[in-house]
């Protein structure tokens, strides 16, 4: 791909006025993941863009070794829950995985994808299925678009939450056909109603069947359609390859990574990433590195603006602070996460949760100011045990209240110097941690 | 006797003057910085199980129903009469007074034609107000409700509110509309005691100026909550101590701390009284009077009660007859209860006919769709045609 002087993807360099430096480290691990300890931040400045850059992008195309403990772990955690029919302890499991995973970014991902095909199990109620959804969306994070659209468009957890079993010749239920253009592919204004009718009757027949896809063919209207001002004989399968050549699906995907990874107010990307997505087979971990490496990400305009979601707020607070060690209850992880607005499998709504300003509502925010407090305070661990504040900056070189807030400010705020409204804090670390992570300043990222 | 009222809250709060748009739990901002008109709310009580409406509105002085209820029948005495023919339970003396004051309505016989009688099937209809049973996990009444209300895609809070501990009800469910269940007020609270109280700063409109507004502005309604269910104006006392009472009265303190949800919801459970039905019937209504009076008299004395409806529904009423275990089986129509200031109170309808029963169950007087077009329009001014899936006659319900 060609890009000019003005691309907004043109690969970023560091200049005097836009240095590798700690915020910007800070920056790319909040973006690409949950944030970063001390000592991979340190190792990041210390190596230089490029390696940090590429160290991260090389953990999305990885797949984990056979065997992998933490993967083990996993499928023992996420099939206990599954086995216990416990929707609250799948949530567990998956805050478990963004706790603790060396790739951050396929969890980030993952959320990114379970927002986009927004299914709510108050509707489903299985949590096989949601459970079956989820590694789905997993496997296929990173990969092209094609790939995810046609294993979703079988979902069990999809099909059901959209109604797909009473979408039959006889009285077709456009439901199912709606949110997968507006939502999951073109968008809003790109097909008209008459295409929502069409696609209706191309997927007549899709059902769900002791949790599994089924295709009943005696329920499928055969007839001719017209979709996108294509003709033929349409079924479920050439409806969604319809969908995936239509221009506007690659721009919809560019607009899911540009939440992800930029903020409000910085330059658009969608149109350059768009082009990307449609000359790569769509595949997300090309367009991810692209924006990765580019200069609207590094830029200054694009540091600091962005309002972390609650998952990212709770594993960002837990993953910096090295609490990962010895985790608090990733049931009472699941809960706060809820307060704070997002609960996991369980989105509003199929436009799943807007995210941006709308995270930062008065519940919310005392959620996140309680969920610090009580965090310090140790009493989200099954057995309670206070954060030593003063312990971790030591352990890292820092000694005395003013050189231990300045940690923090760094370690949590990437910022050199300790913001005006936390000094009054300053000397006494619980507090000034506690204080940190309480404050608007710690909303952003 | 202070009242907390959404303009006191807009006089403490500086911020309302500066920003374009204030994020508060629930308000729909843009709309309550700019003109101070404070929206309608709309309290909808579930009666869970199916109330007994012959017993709840009773036609004490009709023939059938000494003959239907040989064990369940209410005495002529023991009621609390509204007319010659029709009287409230015992246990409903709260809802008389509130009827003598002009606050109550009761609708006789509301419920819709061929009444289904399995729970989920006919509470399911009320909900979504749609037949078809593949529509009856979609939208809800109040979810499409809400739906309508939504203009431009401005941040804003949850459209409506369940409090309780149960799932929300397809009722509140919509398709961009959003609906949060609340347990209790607790997760309003600040925990932490550390002073973090901090000058919003300027009101532009870059990212951090407005989490930094968001931050203040949920800081003083964490103080408000505290002050409403901690201060010495807490009014709590005055609810009796059961689960509905607690219920609304978180209801109660949030409109007072200035949350403009235009939608709240509580369930009670219980009412599927197949056997030995006295017992569970008197708790249950109790509960139910003594909850809907201790909220209305909350409102009244601060203010509020102008902007709040409150309407209780089932899914459907009960047989006539009993049945042989000191119970009664799924019937049919039902009352439903209004109760605010603005209604016509009084009985409407008729009192049930016990001579011309439909399978057991008395026949419906009124679709409950004609209730919810008087709601949706007259009350929340949307249209409801969409909503409820067609044109019914509203019923005469409310003064406005």
């Amino acid at each position: 791909m060609t890009t000019t002087q003005s691309s907004k993807l043109a690969r970023w360099r560091p200049t005097d006025d836009q240095p590798w430096n700690l915020r910007r480290v800070w920056h790319l691990h909040r973006r690409a993941g949950f944030g970063a300890t001390w000592d991979e931040l340190q190792r990041d400045l210390r190596e230089g863009h490029d390696a940090a850059i590429g160290r991260i992008v090389s953990t999305l195309n990885d797949s984990p070794a056979v065997n992998d403990p933490f993967e083990t772990m996993s499928s023992v955690i996420c099939d206990a829950a599954v086995a216990a029919n416990n929707i609250n302890r799948l949530k567990a499991w998956w805050l478990y995985r963004m706790m603790n995973t060396l790739c951050p970014l396929c969890e980030r991902l993952t959320l990114m994808w379970h927002n986009h095909f927004a299914t709510t199990n108050i509707k489903v109620h299985d949590v096989g299925m949601m459970r079956r959804q989820n590694d789905s969306l997993r496997r296929n994070a990173n990969c092209s678009f094609a790939d995810l659209l046609k294993t979703m468009s079988h979902d069990s957890a999809l099909l059901v939450w959209l109604d797909a079993d009473s979408n039959r010749t006889e009285h077709p239920n456009e439901n199912l056909a709606r949110e997968i253009i507006e939502l999951f592919t073109l968008g809003v204004g790109n097909y008209s109603e008459q295409d929502i009718k069409e696609a209706a009757r191309a997927l007549t027949g899709w059902t769900v069947k002791q949790g599994e896809f089924l295709n009943v063919a005696a329920r499928h209207d055969a007839g001719q359609k017209t979709i996108f001002g294509h003709e033929g004989h349409w079924d479920g399968d050439g409806f969604i390859q319809l969908l995936l050549e239509q221009p506007a699906t690659p721009r919809r995907i560019a607009f899911r990574i540009g939440e992800l990874l930029m903020g409000e107010g910085s330059s658009s990307l969608v149109d350059e990433l768009a082009v990307v997505l449609s000359e790569h087979d769509a595949t997300t971990a090309k367009a991810v590195e692209a924006v990765l490496r580019s200069e609207a990400f590094f830029a200054n305009e694009n540091i600091g603006n962005r309002v972390q979601s609650p998952a990212e707020f709770v594993i960002g607070a837990i993953r910096s602070l090295e609490l990962n060690q010895s985790p608090p209850s990733t049931l009472l992880l699941a809960e706060f996460a809820a307060n704070l607005g997002q609960d996991l499998f369980y989105p509003p709504n199929v436009f799943g949760w807007p995210g941006g300003r709308s995270w930062l509502t008065s519940r919310a925010i005392i959620g996140r100011a309680n969920f610090a407090s009580e965090l310090i305070a140790g009493e989200l661990h099954t057995s309670k045990r206070p954060f030593e504040a003063a312990q971790l900056a030591n352990l890292h070189g820092f000694s005395g209240d003013q050189e231990v807030a300045a940690f923090y400010a760094q370690l949590l705020l990437g910022e050199e110097r300790i913001p005006d409204e936390l000094v009054q804090f300053a000397n006494d670390p619980n507090q000034f941690v506690t204080a940190l992570l309480s404050s608007p300043l710690a909303f952003l990222a | 006797m202070s009242t907390f009222t959404r303009r006191r809250f807009l006089k403490t709060s500086s911020l309302i003057a500066m920003a374009p748009a204030v994020p508060s739990f629930l308000a729909s901002t843009a709309r309550a910085a700019a003109a101070e008109q404070e929206e309608r709310i709309l309290v909808v009580i579930q009666m869970d199980g199916g109330n007994d409406g012959i017993n709840t509105v009773v036609p004490f002085a009709a023939e059938g129903y000494a003959k239907y209820r040989r064990e369940l029948r209410l005495n002529a005495d023991q009621v609390i009469k509204l007319n010659d023919s029709v009287g409230l339970h015992p246990r409903l003396k709260p809802l008389a007074e509130l009827f003598e004051n002009s606050r109550l309505a009761i609708v006789q016989g509301v419920g819709y034609p061929n009444p289904n009688r399995s729970h989920d099937v006919s509470m399911a209809i009320w909900q979504t107000a749609r037949f078809d049973s593949a529509e009856h996990k979609s939208f809800g009444w109040l979810g499409r409700a809400m739906d309508e209300r939504i203009s431009d895609s401005t941040p804003r809070g949850a459209d409506s509110i369940l409090l309780g501990d149960e799932n929300p009800p397809v009722a509140l469910r919509g398709r961009r509309s959003t609906s949060v269940a609340l347990a209790h007020l607790n997760d309003l609270k600040l925990k932490s005691n550390l002073d973090l109280r901090s000058n919003p700063g300027p009101a532009t409109d870059d990212l951090l100026s407005f989490a930094r507004r968001a931050a203040y502005d949920a800081r003083a309604t964490a103080d408000l909550i505290d002050e409403v269910t901690t201060g010495a104006s807490r009014s709590d006392s005055h609810y009796p101590d059961t689960q509905l009472a607690s219920r609304l009265c978180s209801i109660a303190q949030l409109i007072k701390s200035g949350f403009q949800t235009p939608v709240y919801y509580a369930i009670q459970s219980g009412y599927d009284t197949h056997a030995v039905q006295l017992p569970t019937h008197n708790r249950l209504l109790n509960e139910l009077s003594g909850a809907m009076k201790a909220f209305q008299d909350d409102l009244d004395a601060a203010g509020l009660a102008d902007r709040v409806l409150t309407f209780c529904f089932s899914e459907f009423g009960r047989r006539v007859e009993e049945n042989v275990s000191l119970g009664t089986d799924h019937g049919t129509a039902g009352p439903v209860f209004v109760m605010g200031p603005r209604v016509i109170a009084g009985l409407h309808g008729l009192p049930a006919d016990l001579t011309s029963l439909d399978d057991g169950g008395i026949q419906m007087q009124f679709d409950f769709r004609q209730i919810y077009a008087t709601l949706l329009q007259d009350w929340l001014s949307l249209p409801p045609d969409r909503i409820i899936g067609g044109s019914f006659q509203k019923a005469r319900l409310l003064n406005l």
